[in-house]
C-alpha cells in the first residue's frame, strides 16, 4: 500500500488551521522586532561589536553589519553588455545496495552573453567516482566515506572548479562579468566535519575562490527565499539585557539571565523570524538592503579573504539573499555591478536568474536517467564479469510480490 | 525521361537525423527556425558512401528540447518593457540552446552513385547523419519521373494533396520548361486520381500557374 491519502488529508486541513491561527500573532511579533531593528540604525558599529564578542557564546547565528541598517539602495543601470558564467550540480549517491561501490557528479555549465553580440553555450559534464581515492578520504589513520554531506561537499567544490573552466573558457571580452552560483558559499555542510575532512574539501573551495579573485572574476550566489535568521540574530542581541559593549560583555545563553530569574528569554519574540522578514518592508523592487558579514564559525574562522558577506534583494514579491566573498564586497563598483546582474538576471528569468535555471536544467538527474544509468551500470559489469548483484533489500524492493 | 547526374552538391548540410524508419525520416535543424520549406527535397547521407535518400519534408515544428517541455510568453519582460519577434531571441540567447527546430520528410527514393530511383531505399538514413537541401538542378533532376507521386499521394497521416502540390509548385519553379513540367504533372495527377474528380481538381487548382 502507498500514502493513506484520507488519513493524511485530515492531518492537512488541521494544519492549514493552526498556520492561520499563527500567522495573526507572528504578524504582531514582527513589527515590533522590525521596530526595534529600526531603532538601531546608526549604532552599526556598536552591534557589529556586540555580535563580535557575542559570536562564540550565543546560541544563534549572528549577522554584522557594514552598512547602515536601514539601506535601501536603487537598482544601478543594468550594463548594455555583460557575460556571465553558472554552474549547478546534482549526484547519484553511493548506493549501499546497489551493484558497485560508485557515485556520479553531474554538472550543469552556462555562458550567456548578452548585449551586441549575443551568445549561450549550455552543456553538462558527468562524472563518475569509483577509485578508492573517490570514495574514501584518509589521514593515515582514519577512513571516512564520501557519501551523504560529504558527497555535496565535493559536488559543491566541483562546480567551482567548473566556473573556473568555464570563465577561462568564455569571460575574455573586455565587458562586465560575473561567475554564479546557486545557493550559499558558505559550506555549512562542513562545519561539523572532522578537522582533515573540512581542511581537504574546504582548501579545495577556497583555491577555486583564489582563482577567480586572481581572474579579477567577481563571484556571487543567489539565494531563492532564504530562510536564514542571521540578521534576526543580532536583533536578539538588541533585546538580550545581557550584552554590555561598552563592559565588553555579550550574550551568553548558557546563562541567560532572563531564565535564570525564570522568565521566557527577552529574545523568544524573535522565535521562528527570519531575515527576510525584518527587511522585507524597507525594499521596494529592485532594491537592495545593507551589506552583512555572516558570522557563522566557518566563514569567520576559514575564509580569509573570501569571507563571505550578503545583502538582499526584492525580486516580485521575493526578497533573495545574494551572498559575495569580501574582496567582492570592498569594492563598490563590484558591488553595484552584482546588484544590477543579479536583478536583471532574475528578471530574464522570470524572479529567479535564467543562468541558474539553465544550469539547473542542465545538471538535474531525472528519474529516467537514474534507471538507464544503474542499468547501464550493471550491463557493464556483467560483461566485464565483475558481481553485478543488486543486495537482496534492495531487489525486494523493486516491485510487489503476489 | 532522362535521369541528370548528381550535382555532388558543395550545399552545407543544414540538420541531422534524429529519428528514422523506412518510409519516414525527422532531423534537427542546426539553426533554430531554419527549416528547409515545405514541400522541399532534402537528401539524407548513408553509412554507404554513393548512397543518399531523397525526402518531401512534410512538417516543421519547434519547440522544447526537453521532453514534455513548453516554449513560454517572453513578448512582455519582467519589468513592464515590450519585446517583439526577434528582440527576443537577441534577449534571450539561451534560447538558441533550449529550442529545436526539426522537420518530417517522407522518403520518395534514393541515389546510388548517379543512378535515382523513385522507390524505397534498402535502408533508412541512420540516425545522426547529415541532411543536405537540395539546389534547383538537383530537385530538377529528381523530378525528371513522377513515379513518386504515388508514394506521396497514398501515404497516411501527411497533408499529402499540399505536400505533392506543393513539391509540384518547388520543380517547376526550379525548371526553365515550368509550363510545360506543371501540365506533366497535370496528366500525371490526372491519371492517378483518375476515381477521384474532386481531390484532382483540389490539386490541380494548387499547382495551376
Amino acid at each position: 500500500m502507498g500514502l493513506d491519502l484520507t488519513a493524511l488529508g485530515r492531518q492537512v486541513r488541521q494544519m492549514s488551521g493552526a498556520t492561520a491561527l499563527s500567522a495573526a500573532t507572528t504578524n504582531e511579533r514582527t513589527s515590533r522586532v522590525v521596530a526595534r531593528y529600526r531603532e538601531a540604525t546608526g549604532a552599526e558599529q556598536h552591534w557589529a561589536t556586540a555580535a563580535n564578542i557575542s559570536r562564540e557564546t550565543a546560541n544563534w547565528l549572528l549577522a554584522h553589519p557594514v552598512e547602515p541598517l536601514d539601506t535601501a539602495r536603487n537598482r544601478p543601470e543594468i550594463p548594455v553588455s555583460y557575460a556571465l558564467v553558472a554552474s549547478d550540480g546534482s549526484q547519484i549517491d553511493l548506493d549501499r545496495h546497489g551493484s558497485a561501490s560508485c557515485y556520479l557528479i553531474n554538472i550543469g555549465r552556462v555562458f550567456l552573453r548578452y548585449g551586441e553580440n549575443p551568445l549561450a553555450r549550455l552543456s553538462s559534464e558527468p562524472v563518475l567516482y569509483y577509485r578508492e581515492e573517490d570514495l574514501y578520504l584518509s589521514n593515515g589513520t582514519r577512513r571516512v566515506p564520501i557519501e551523504g554531506n560529504y558527497l555535496s561537499a565535493r559536488r559543491d567544490v566541483d562546480e567551482g572548479v567548473a566556473l573556473v573552466g568555464l570563465a577561462d573558457e568564455f569571460l575574455t571580452d573586455d565587458i562586465p562579468c560575473l561567475a554564479l552560483q546557486d545557493g550559499t558559499l558558505i559550506r555549512w555542510t562542513l562545519a561539523g566535519a572532522e578537522r582533515f575532512v573540512q581542511d581537504h574539501f574546504l582548501g579545495r573551495y577556497l583555491a577555486y575562490l583564489d582563482a577567480m579573485h586572481e581572474r579579477g572574476i567577481p563571484v556571487a550566489s543567489y539565494i531563492s527565499r532564504p530562510r536564514s535568521p542571521e540578521v534576526v540574530g543580532t536583533i536578539r542581541l538588541m533585546l538580550c539585557p545581557d550584552v554590555d559593549v561598552a563592559a565588553g560583555k555579550g550574550a551568553n545563553c548558557s546563562e541567560c539571565s532572563d531564565l535564570a530569574d525564570g522568565r521566557d528569554p527577552s529574545c523568544s519574540i524573535c522565535q521562528g523570524l527570519v531575515d527576510t522578514d525584518i527587511l522585507a518592508g524597507q525594499l521596494s523592487e529592485g532594491q537592495r538592503g545593507p551589506l552583512f558579514i555572516s558570522m557563522s564559525r566557518i566563514n569567520v574562522e576559514s575564509y580569509r579573504e573570501h569571507t563571505i558577506y550578503f545583502f538582499h534583494m526584492r525580486v516580485g514579491r521575493e526578497l533573495a539573499r545574494i551572498e559575495i566573498p569580501q574582496w567582492v564586497a570592498q569594492d563598490p563598483d563590484q558591488v553595484d555591478l552584482i546588484h544590477a546582474l543579479m536583478y536583471d538576471q532574475a528578471g530574464r528569468g522570470g524572479g529567479y536568474p535564467v543562468a541558474l535555471e539553465r544550469a539547473h536544467e542542465q545538471a538535474v538527474v531525472r528519474s529516467a536517467d537514474r534507471r538507464t544509468f544503474q542499468h547501464m551500470l550493471e550491463a557493464s559489469l556483467y560483461r566485464a564479469e565483475a558481481d553485478a548483484s543488486a543486495s537482496a533489500k534492495k531487489d525486494s524492493k523493486s516491485y510487489i510480490k503476489g | 525521361m532522362g535521369v541528370a547526374a548528381p550535382t555532388g552538391s558543395p550545399m552545407e548540410r543544414i540538420g541531422e537525423v534524429i529519428e528514422s524508419s523506412t518510409t519516414r525520416f525527422t532531423a534537427g535543424a542546426y539553426e533554430l527556425l531554419a527549416a528547409p520549406p515545405f514541400g522541399s527535397l532534402v537528401r539524407a547521407q548513408t553509412r554507404s558512401a554513393g548512397v543518399a535518400v531523397y525526402g518531401l519534408v512534410y512538417e516543421i515544428r519547434t519547440g522544447s528540447k526537453e521532453p514534455g517541455g513548453r516554449a513560454m510568453m517572453r513578448g512582455r519582460t519582467y519589468s513592464g518593457r515590450n519585446l517583439y519577434d526577434a528582440e527576443i531571441y537577441h534577449e534571450h540567447p539561451d534560447l538558441a540552446e533550449v529550442l529545436q527546430t526539426e522537420f518530417s520528410a517522407i522518403t520518395v527514393g534514393y541515389c546510388e552513385r548517379d543512378r535515382r530511383y523513385q522507390y524505397l531505399p534498402p535502408h533508412p538514413p541512420p540516425v545522426h547523419y547529415s541532411v543536405y537541401p537540395c539546389d534547383d538542378a538537383e530537385l530538377g533532376g529528381f523530378c525528371e519521373s513522377s513515379d513518386f507521386f504515388r508514394s506521396v499521394l497514398f501515404a497516411a497521416q501527411i497533408p499529402s494533396d499540399e505536400l505533392l502540390s506543393a513539391a509540384i509548385r518547388a520543380t517547376a519553379r526550379a525548371r526553365h520548361d515550368s509550363r510545360d513540367y506543371l501540365v506533366y504533372a497535370g496528366r500525371e495527377l490526372a491519371s492517378l486520381l483518375k476515381d477521384d474528380y474532386d481531390r484532382l481538381t483540389a490539386i490541380l487548382r494548387r499547382i495551376k500557374p
